[in-house]
């Protein structure tokens, strides 16, 4: 967890239109030192366009941003000497190898000598691509590629990490790792800034923020969010699961209704819903074997945001 | 210096991996060279002509004879009247139609003007000129030589002949394609491989992402830009080298001026197109767009710089929009030092245009090529 109070990002009030679409609108967010800060949204939503203009690529068209202590409009190279970036797409030499592409981002971060033969041997220990080094950037899966790209984005030791998608397509063994990678990484005092869409990494943030149509939703520790959604969660066991949800679907303060297998699964505000729901089951006459409560996820808030927002 | 390097490097073995585009870079400029220097024969021999002699007198075909001897004119046929002379010319069997006027053996002898028609086809302006400048200087020739009998044995070419119309062809005498398409063919290629390589090498880093981590990092434009353009000025030399040397390997060509003038005039007109595919890098959201537009100033400058049309023979608003373009003077200047030795205070005129676009074309790529995603 973080330990200290230490802004590493300030963002205020930052915009970005595109012509007359507007991608971000009045977000603002902090991130502490050594915190782990999750950006979750549905695609359009906006996270890399935040993330770009946190990282200077991307001027805002209002707001403003402190990153690493120097305000990004002012001093974008600053800011750049001190962060890494993990862009979405797999932005790596595909025509280079492992270590050419390792070594280039080493000299453009302004390494030299033995100090740069130093983090090389580090990042290539830390990400298991030392037996590697030869291989060609583009023959590498998946698993290999994001490594690779963590790599080369931490080489000069950033303070601050802004990662987007960094696990989109890699397998979750591979996923599993990099998030340990992660928090070693943030245990030594990094501050990760990631986008994901994956619920079993959003929880492993110490911190979340909910982007939707480019505006900030909720942000806070994933238990108060989900606290905040408000949702009870209810699991029946029915035979019948798609005569079931036809019953439950619209049934007022049903959030969200979904079946997996047998296994129906209800998402309502309040406790009185999954009674009425248990009830409505009992005079359609469908067998329901059993019935759990269980607890609200960051997926379940999420989906409900995210529906509440397309109604609206 | 270190960063700049480092991205220099970075190109380098991309380059080296890329085999084909290497190949190609490197197999044109002698490709080329052969295609043009040998295919394409610019100057015009071998016109075939039909003749209308109404004198048929010695010396009437003494003329014919020697029009043929210059080898620009093969004589295909003797015709009877002008109706032949039209339908040889319609049906292509001749370009040109001499007709010999009667009475032009006796006209010669009484030294009264004598006036030879030529008939040409006007289809093709540069066999039109041909013809024409040769037949004037032939005919030339022919009065000194009338004029003064004794003397012409001995001097084929009197300085003194009293109507010397006779064309004068300096520093190219023979007329030869390959000396006159050698420093053209510099020009033309430094301004396809400088504009298409530097255009395509920076929207290859932006359509696959690369970019994005190149402008994230505190490298400076400079340096990323510096970096990526450095390798494909050698290979700009080099193409350079390699022409003026397969030039003289294969054609003789000559150098009668200072190469290191020469290199260093390269040094402007290199710059020139570096900056401008900067700046289509800038436009092109694809390589397949910035090779488009490659073309597309490429075509240009092939048809009104002088590379293969002669300058003068365009109209003057075509003239005044060539100055725009950097091969026009680079053009001049290559064939002004290569062929006529020409030092830099002969080409005070094409260096200064050379400087000016350089600096509007680099203040433009500057202008437009921020260290920003958009
Ligand atoms: N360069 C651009 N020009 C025009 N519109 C853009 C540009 N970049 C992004 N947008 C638009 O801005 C909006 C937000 O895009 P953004 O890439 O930030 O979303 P995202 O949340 O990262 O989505 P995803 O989860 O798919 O990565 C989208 O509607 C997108 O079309
Ligand atoms: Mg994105």
């Amino acid at each position: 967890m973080p330990d200290s109070d230490e802004l590493v990002v300030d963002a205020q009030h930052l915009s970005r239109r595109f012509g007359a679409h507007v991608a971000v609108r009045d977000v603002s967010l902090q991130v502490r030192r050594g915190e782990i800060f999750g950006v979750l949204g549905p695609n359009g939503a906006g996270k890399s366009t935040a993330l770009r203009m946190l990282c200077g690529v991307l001027d805002p068209t209002g707001g403003r941003a402190v990153v690493v202590g120097h305000d990004v409009a002012r001093e974008p190279e600053r800011v750049k000497a001190n962060i890494g970036y993990m862009t979405q797409s797999f932005s790596l030499y595909t025509d280079l190898t492992v270590a050419e592409n390792i070594g280039f981002y080493a000299s453009l971060y302004g390494l030299a000598g033995a100090a740069r033969r130093r983090r090389i041997d580090a990042v290539l220990h830390e990400s298991e691509l030392a037996a590697r080094t030869g291989q060609l950037a583009g023959e590498l899966s998946g698993g290999w590629k994001q490594r690779l790209a963590l790599a080369c984005a931490t080489i000069h030791q950033p303070p601050l990490i802004f990662l987007d998608e960094p696990t989109a397509g890699v397998d979750p063994l591979s996923r599993r790792e990099f998030w340990e990678r992660i928090h070693g990484l943030a245990a030594a005092g990094t501050t990760v800034v990631v986008t994901t869409h994956y619920m079993d990494e959003a929880e492993r943030c110490h911190r979340l923020a909910f982007i939707s149509h480019g505006e900030v939703f909720d942000s806070g520790r994933p238990d108060d969010i989900v606290a905040r959604a408000g949702l009870a969660i209810a699991e029946f066991i029915v035979d019948d699961v798609d005569q079931a949800t036809y019953l439950l679907q619209g049934l007022p303060g049903v959030e969200e209704c979904a079946h997996y297998g047998r296994v129906l699964r209800l998402a309502v505000h309040g406790g009185e819903p999954v009674a009425a729901a248990r009830a409505r089951l009992d005079r359609a006459g469908l067998a329901v074997h059993d019935m759990r409560e269980s607890r609200a996820t960051v997926e379940d808030a999420f989906v409900a945001m995210v529906r509440r927002e397309r109604r609206a | 210096m270190r960063r700049l390097l480092a991205v220099s490097l970075k190109e380098l073995r991309q380059l080296r991996r890329d085999r084909l585009t290497l190949a190609m870079m490197l197999s044109m400029p002698v490709s080329e060279l052969l295609l043009l220097g040998y295919a394409i024969n610019t100057d015009i021999r071998h016109i075939q002509t039909v003749v209308l002699d109404r004198d048929r007198s010695a010396a009437s075909r003494r003329l014919v004879v020697q029009m043929q001897a210059t080898g620009y004119y093969d004589i295909v046929g003797d015709v009877e009247n002008y109706e032949d002379i039209a339908r040889a010319l319609r049906s292509g069997r001749a370009t040109v139609g001499l007709v010999v006027p009667a009475r032009f053996s006796s006209d010669l002898t009484r030294r009264r003007p004598v006036r030879l028609q030529l008939l040409v086809d006007g289809s093709d302006p540069q066999i039109l000129g041909t013809a024409i400048d040769t037949a004037t200087g032939l005919a030339a020739a022919r009065s000194a030589e009338l004029a003064t009998p004794g003397l012409a044995q001995t001097h084929p070419r009197p300085a003194s002949a009293p109507l010397s119309f006779e064309p004068i062809i300096l520093y190219n005498p023979e007329q030869r394609t390959a000396v006159y398409i050698v420093p053209g063919l510099i020009g033309v290629l430094l301004t396809m491989t400088m504009v298409m390589l530097t255009a395509m090498a920076l929207t290859r880093e932006r359509e696959r992402g690369t970019l994005e981590a190149l402008i994230v990092s505190p490298a400076t434009r400079l340096e990323i830009v510096g970096g990526k353009i450095a390798p494909y000025i050698a290979i700009g030399y080099g193409q350079m080298t390699l022409v003026l040397l397969a030039g003289w390997w294969f054609f003789d060509v000559p150098t009668a001026g200072s190469l290191p003038l020469l290199y260093l005039l390269a040094a402007l007109f290199i710059a020139a197109h570096l900056a401008l595919g900067l700046l289509f890098s800038t436009v092109a959201r694809t390589q397949q767009q910035a090779m488009q537009m490659s073309f597309f100033f490429l075509l240009p400058n092939i048809l009104i710089t002088g590379f293969v049309f002669p300058f003068e023979s365009m109209p003057l608003s075509v003239q005044h929009l060539a100055q725009a373009l950097p091969l026009t003077h680079f053009l001049r200047v290559a064939r002004r030092i290569l062929l006529k030795g020409a030092h830099a205070e002969d080409m005070n005129h094409e260096i200064a245009w050379l400087a000016a676009i350089v600096a509007v074309f680099i203040a433009a790529a500057a202008v437009r090529f921020k260290k920003k995603l958009l």
